[in-house]
């Protein structure tokens, strides 16, 4: 049998916040299903009227909502870190802050990805006709998320075609920087122009049971997309020491 | 101050920040009179854009919704002009290393990104009031019953070139440079084109100003943040 090398502290700090990560989004799963009631009470939010016909009734499509919030949250998450890691690395010039720019970018374009995905195919029922299929229709958080979405996999692309370890950090840092004015951008987007995406929450959360169940979901599966970004960001870090190794 | 590096950095010889940025402002415009490079290839770009949209249009009806469209589509054609008119400029860069030299001037970076941002500036007004004349005929365009769209213009054109020419200065150092500037700047300036198109569409439905004013809000936004961020960072892309 082979021997390995005992784990380190901080792996052991990752596969904690991980396994706390997935065992939220586990009660999540099962507080949605079971606890949340199956429809929320009509003329509230989420009964909406549709082009052609009656009004329809969400039912049980809100559910969506508990994956798709706590993602967009962990988005936010990204961006942000995006943003200071670039400015932290321009200051100091510590390949830490390059590692964690570029784990946070990828895992903002795994949450991007869910929150999109989602998003669409809730919107898809909510706002088309109740059936899936009426397509994208353009509206700004839908169309803002996706540019965001773009912007990381821009930054990654970017990274990988500079030519020499200091062109390719200072990019990753300087495109980590513009990219973080985006997620406001995407927060302030129900307020321009015509959108049809929820502007409040409120009634929605006057339940109890979709309060609490929210709350679960926003820690838990924000813990695994955490989980996620520290586990990138060792990688990167090993791959950093292993590359000064090789040059020194 | 008996430092000799502190006397490299700031030597009593140095022009005025002023003069500096006319001088550097001088040799783009020269630079441009004796290739006309630039101007050719976006404007060429603008003209071979046209056509190819009017042969794709020519059979709808002229319409409000065939004008909004138009519109939209100058939009379209005059962001990715600008991007063809960096990427012609970075390419200018690239074999001598011109951006390099211009960076050894005893000031801050911050002149040289504002001389290139003017100069792409001027060379982009240039390109969109072709992209205006030639659309007039070809697409059956009629711009100027919004006068306020004229103000817009360069408000945009701003907002998508102050992080066009930071980008520009780092892809240009770079092999295939060219489609990483398109990759690197549309997610970028997309919300500068969203306002420009919003306002655009504003104005031409006619609900006048207050209908434009959030997408204004928007671009102003941008514009300003853009630029401060070009001002910060373009000496730091840029160094060693």
């Amino acid at each position: 049998m082979s021997q390995h090398a005992p784990l380190s502290k901080s792996t052991w700090v990752i596969l904690a916040l991980a396994l706390l990560g997935l065992i939220g989004a586990q009660v999540t799963l099962y507080l949605s299903y079971n606890y949340t009631p199956v429809q929320i009470t009509e003329g509230t939010l989420w009964v909406v009227t549709p082009d052609r016909g009656a009004p329809i009734n969400l039912y049980e499509s809100y559910r969506i909502f508990f994956i798709h919030l706590p993602s967009a949250y962990a988005t936010a998450l990204c961006c942000t870190v995006c943003l200071v890691g670039g400015v932290f690395w321009l200051l100091t010039r510590r390949p830490a802050w390059e590692a964690l720019v570029v784990a946070s970018a990828e895992v903002g374009l795994i949450t991007g990805a869910v929150v999109l995905l989602t998003g669409t195919f809730w919107a898809d029922y909510a706002w088309g006709s109740g059936r899936i299929g009426s397509g994208w229709n353009w509206e700004p958080r839908l169309t803002t998320m996706l540019i965001l979405w773009l912007a990381f996999a821009a930054l990654l692309v970017l990274r990988r075609s500079m030519d020499t370890p200091r062109q390719r950090s200072m990019t990753t840092a300087v495109y980590g920087i513009l990219l973080g004015p985006l997620y406001p951008l995407v927060s302030k987007a129900i307020e321009i122009g015509q959108t049809s995406h929820p502007r409040s929450f409120s009634d929605l959360l006057s339940a109890p049971e979709v309060a609490i169940t929210k709350n679960v979901a926003s820690i838990g599966i924000l813990l695994v997309f955490v989980a996620l970004i520290a586990l990138r960001f060792a990688n990167h870090r090993l791959a950093q020491r292993i590359d000064a190794e090789r040059s020194a | 101050m008996t430092n000799p590096e502190s006397k490299i950095q700031n030597p009593k010889s140095a022009p005025p920040a002023l003069q500096a940025f006319a001088a550097l402002m001088r040799r783009e415009f020269t630079v441009e009179l004796r290739t006309k490079s630039l101007l050719t290839s976006m404007g060429l770009f603008a003209a071979l854009s046209v056509v190819v949209v009017g042969l794709a249009v020519r059979t709808l009806p002229v319409n409000e919704t065939y004008h909004r469209f138009v519109l939209g589509m100058l939009w379209v054609t005059s962001i990715f002009a600008a991007v063809v008119g960096l990427n012609r400029a970075a390419q200018a860069d690239r074999g001598r290393n011109f951006l390099g030299a211009l960076l050894l001037i005893p000031h801050d970076p911050a002149l040289v990104y504002v001389s290139r941002l003017v100069s792409a500036m001027v060379f982009l007004l240039a390109t969109q009031a072709l992209l205006v004349l030639l659309a007039i005929p070809l697409l059956r365009f009629g711009m100027f019953d919004q006068p306020l769209l004229l103000l817009v213009v360069p408000l945009a054109d701003l907002g998508i070139l102050a992080p066009g020419v930071l980008l520009a200065s780092g892809t240009s150092r770079t092999r295939g440079g060219e489609s990483l500037l398109t990759i690197a700047l549309l997610p970028i300036a997309v919300p500068v084109f969203a306002s420009a198109t919003g306002i655009t569409d504003a104005l031409q439905g006619g609900l006048g100003f207050a209908g434009a004013q959030p997408w204004l809000l928007l671009l102003a936004t941008c514009d300003a943040m853009f630029l401060g961020m070009g001002l910060l960072l373009f000496g730091k892309l840029n160094e060693g």
